[in-house]
């Protein structure tokens, strides 16, 4: 006889399984308040392992400590529960040698158990949650060491006393009832939604290693424009928010966080979570939203979420960069962004709830198809007389067409732009401009809202652009680069779009442009900061570095970078929302440039430009790509001449 | 309390596309803030400027049709006599069309109500009574209480218009409704074109050194604090004093020594 309390192991995780699907349906049954959404669910379930081995583990492996730590308490704990289940069956729980198995299993838990406690010793980091969470590692503890006696003894064949066989039985069972119990709301919630949110992610193109980020068209004859309700969202995205297994990835990685605006990711799909479901958030216990103004937070399915006497202040929502950072971060593949747009389209389109000085700039889009207000006549003026072929109304033609976008109106970006110009110039490019009629792509709308603007915008720039031939669409600006690439195709304009990055590497690696070696004052090394709408959104950060590195420039990284760079501030009408916090995103982030000791920052953004220009005071010279490029090839010439 | 909002067929100044009026709305904020049911009331050519006012807080528009360049006038007073509203709002002018700012005054005079211009708030103070705080010239103000019914018109200070919400613009009701014969409005003469003329500048020596403050200061400060105020005094010294003033501000060429 192995161990007589071994078989009741397998008797509580049948229990505590009953138990916890009990608590589980019950919360699914709340998914099913959502919108309908179209689902692949046989696609889905066939690729789970792959999105949970392979993209999850991506994003985990970022932190190796975590990543271990996951592996072996999850691990461990499936694989102990799961065979102590079938070790109730008499004919294996018979085997002295199965139990040894569970023991191993049980072991590999309780290791992962001590690292989950390990984290928070000394002090819990800022970014876990504490509450429910504090009480995980205790039962994760309670069930890993009563197993492992229990599993133990019986590998033995019941060496131990009865009486303390059935205690760590007791202890054994009692955690496991305990984890049982966050199943519905608790840590361990995350398992249950996440999975299922792998197999119905409503962006299953990401797990193909595609930059799926352009927002979804909103169908603008729908009754209701957006969110208003947690039950307004479609269900998969009900089952993303409950999948937040609290770890503050994304709230270490939000820059209007890291400012002191009212704006934390981690609490912001927490408090949909629990709209959707107990309708209070009451129970959070993390890092708050810095500063918001107190609302009441009551939620419910059927409840409006944004509002003093909701859930979520509406400065949070404003606060936002869409830089999808928190995206980027997270383990769970929540996508946030893509929830504050919802929120944010209800309250644009139908309430017309928008910051007085957003609401400005909507207006002005909305009228003269600018955000300033600007004539499109004007657009050209940088030029200044340097050379800028215009196409004419219809029927032009030329090799590359030049999106000019809303950098062009800035005095500091006309600079650039000029830069740009004279390169493609010097390189012999078949380029034009649209003139007068090239409108604002639309960006600045669709992420304060306003779909029916951006919708407009975007079919009348479809419109123009059908109207001539040309090769591919070059642009300065990332975000017209984005929206163009990857927005306008829902709206049936399909074009190859290159960033002013990509199209100079190129003709520097053509031979078109040949650059001399460029020494930059002080010899200080460069930093190139990476536009989220280039970078993040659109997977481009090779093209740049390898242009400034053809320059023969020393270049440095800022601790953040690439891919998991951080925002400059300028994206997502933050600027015109302009919600105070208690430090400004683009000194951070100008801040982080001189701490990796770079003399210039390189850019590539009218925004990027005008926000890190905008820092005050001693700091390294803001310069963009095309500026740097055409110096050097400048400096080129001049050696030549003086050769000659 | 019913409130009709005024609106005009106005473009926008750059794109010279139809838009709405930026003070009508402030007008429909302005009746809000009353908790009026305010409506609007168009007497024109209609269009989407006008009813995108749906999206700026209005339920409803009535819409009296009239030709391009019609005067408004006698179709907006004989609706609004068969329908009389307790307060009537309309911007302190249009945008884009002729731009007077004459209409409200005229319709006043028709109905025989009394105007209060340039309001930035609103009051009831009591059934029928209605505090108007009106603006002044360099940001005085002063409240004037009215009766009910009135014309008041709305000064760009006031606070700001709701944003536009599609949505709303997209659920509002635009009621045609009719015009009866004689009423349509004669075409409003074209107006004159005359080359632009630079005006004088009326106050020479105003500060042009200093700082930005003290400019600031010089050109904002109020007119009334550095004048005099005479009780009864005989025309020759007023007339002293009005001159003297008048070259102080270099309106009138300093007295020559005969
Ligand atoms: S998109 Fe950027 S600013 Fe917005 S919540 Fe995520 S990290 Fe924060
Ligand atoms: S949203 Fe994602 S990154 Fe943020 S706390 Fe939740 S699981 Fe972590």
């Amino acid at each position: 006889m192995a161990g007589a309390s071994a078989p009741l192991l397998g008797l509580a995780v049948l229990v505590a399984g009953l138990l916890a699907a009990a608590l589980a349906a019950h919360r699914l049954a709340g998914w099913r308040t959502g919108r309908p959404a179209a689902v692949d669910w046989f696609g889905g379930l066939a690729a789970l392992p792959r999105r949970y081995l392979h993209d999850v583990h991506a994003v985990v492996a970022r932190d190796p400590f975590t990543a271990r730590m996951h592996a072996l308490a999850a691990g461990g704990l499936l694989a102990a529960t799961l065979l102590a289940l079938l070790g109730a069956i008499p004919a294996l729980g018979g085997l002295k040698l199965w139990w040894a198995l569970v023991f191993l299993a049980f072991t590999a838990m309780l290791a992962g158990s001590l690292m989950v406690a390990r984290r928070r010793l000394p002090q819990t980091p800022r970014r876990l949650s504490r509450g429910r969470f504090s009480l995980l590692p205790f039962l994760l503890l309670a069930y890993a060491v009563g197993g492992l006696v229990v599993s133990g003894d019986a590998a033995l064949g019941g060496v131990l006393p009865q009486v303390v066989a059935l205690a760590a039985l007791v202890l054994a069972a009692a955690g496991l009832l305990g984890l049982a119990l966050q199943i519905a709301s608790g840590p361990l919630r995350h398992a249950l939604a996440g999975a299922l949110y792998l197999v119905v992610h409503p962006r299953p193109a990401r797990f193909a290693s595609v930059r799926d980020t352009g927002l979804r068209p909103l169908d603008l004859a729908a009754p209701k424009l957006g969110a208003e309700l947690p039950a307004d969202f479609a269900w998969n995205r009900l089952a993303g928010f409950d999948a937040c297994v609290q770890c503050g990835r994304c709230e270490t990685a939000c820059p209007a966080f890291a400012a002191g605006q009212p704006l934390n990711p981690k609490r912001l799909i927490q408090d949909l979570a629990a709209a959707a479901s107990t309708g209070s958030n009451a129970a959070y216990a993390g890092s708050p939203y810095p500063g918001a103004p107190a609302v009441a937070g009551l939620g419910g399915p059927l409840k409006p979420v944004i509002g003093a006497g909701a859930m979520i202040h509406p400065d949070t929502l404003w606060s936002c960069t869409t830089c999808r950072a928190c995206v980027e971060e997270c383990p769970m593949m929540i996508e946030h962004v893509d929830a504050i747009i919802d929120l944010r389209r209800y309250q644009t389109l139908e309430q017309g709830a928008v910051p007085e000085k957003a609401s400005a700039a909507l207006s002005e889009l909305r009228l003269a198809d600018d955000a300033g207000g600007r004539s499109p006549a004007a657009r050209a003026d940088f030029a200044a007389g340097q050379p800028l072929p215009v196409l004419p109304f219809e029927g032009g033609e030329t090799d590359i067409l030049l999106w000019l976008g809303e950098g062009a109106y800035d005095l500091r970006y006309g600079r650039t732009l000029r830069a740009l110009l004279a390169l493609l110039t010097r390189a012999g490019v078949d380029f034009a401009i649209l003139g007068e009629v090239e409108k604002d792509c639309g960006d600045l709308a669709r992420r304060l809202g306003d779909e029916a603007t951006f919708q407009r915008l975007a079919h009348e720039n479809i419109a123009t652009l059908a109207r001539h031939r040309f090769r591919r669409i070059v642009t300065a600006d990332p975000h017209a680069f984005h929206v163009l690439k990857q927005e306008y195709p829902a709206f049936g304009g399909s074009f190859e779009v290159l960033h002013h990055s990509q199209f100079l590497d190129a003709l520097v690696t053509e031979g078109r442009l040949a650059p001399a070696a460029l020494a930059l004052p002080g010899g200080k090394p460069v930093a190139y900061h990476d536009p989220c709408y280039l970078g993040r959104y659109n997977g481009e950060v090779e093209a740049p570095r390898r242009l400034l590195d053809r320059l023969g420039l020393p270049r440095v990284e800022m601790e953040r970078h690439g891919l998991r760079s951080m925002c400059c501030g300028g994206g997502g009408g933050a600027p015109v929302s302009d919600i105070p916090g208690k430090a400004r995103i683009a000194d951070i982030r100008m801040s982080q440039a001189v701490a990796a000791g770079a003399g210039t920052v390189a850019v590539g953004c009218p925004q990027c430009t005008a926000m890190l220009e905008g820092v005050t005071g001693e700091r390294p010279e803001v310069l963009d790509i095309a500026e740097l490029l055409l110096r050097a090839v400048e400096a080129a010439g001049d050696g030549q001449e003086q050769a000659a | 309390m019913k409130a009709v909002v005024l609106l005009s067929a106005g473009l926008h100044p750059v794109s010279a596309r139809p838009a709405p009026v930026p003070v009508e709305m402030q007008a429909i904020a302005l009746a809000r803030t009353l908790g009026a049911a305010a409506a609007g009331l168009h007497a024109g050519p209609g269009g989407p400027g006008v009813a995108d006012a749906l999206g700026h807080g209005l339920a409803r528009i009535g819409h009296l049709p009239l030709a391009r360049g019609a005067d408004p006038l006698e179709a907006l007073v004989n609706h609004l006599a068969a329908h009389p509203p307790e307060l009537v709002l309309a911007g302190r002018c249009g945008q884009g069309g002729e731009d007077s700012g004459l209409l409200p005054y005229a319709l006043a005079a028709r109905l025989g109500w009394p105007l209060i211009a340039d309001a930035v708030a609103l009051e009831m103070q009591g059934p029928g009574v209605l505090a108007v705080r009106q603006a002044l010239e360099r940001g005085g103000r002063r409240t004037i209480t009215v009766r009910l019914p009135a014309v008041v018109t709305v000064h760009p200070a006031a606070p700001a218009a709701a944003a536009f919400a599609w949505g709303q613009a997209r659920r509002g009701v635009l009621e045609v409704l009719p015009v009866p014969s004689g009423f349509a409005g004669d075409a409003v003469p074209a107006p004159e074109l005359r080359p632009y003329r630079p005006r004088p500048r009326l106050i020479r020596g105003a500060a042009s050194g200093g700082s930005a403050a003290d400019r600031l200061k010089a050109a904002t400060e109020s007119a009334a604090a550095d004048g005099k105020l005479m009780v009864g005094p005989s025309p020759e010294e007023a007339a002293r004093e009005i001159l003297a003033h008048l070259r102080k501000l270099g309106l009138v060429p300093p007295r020559q020594p005969r």
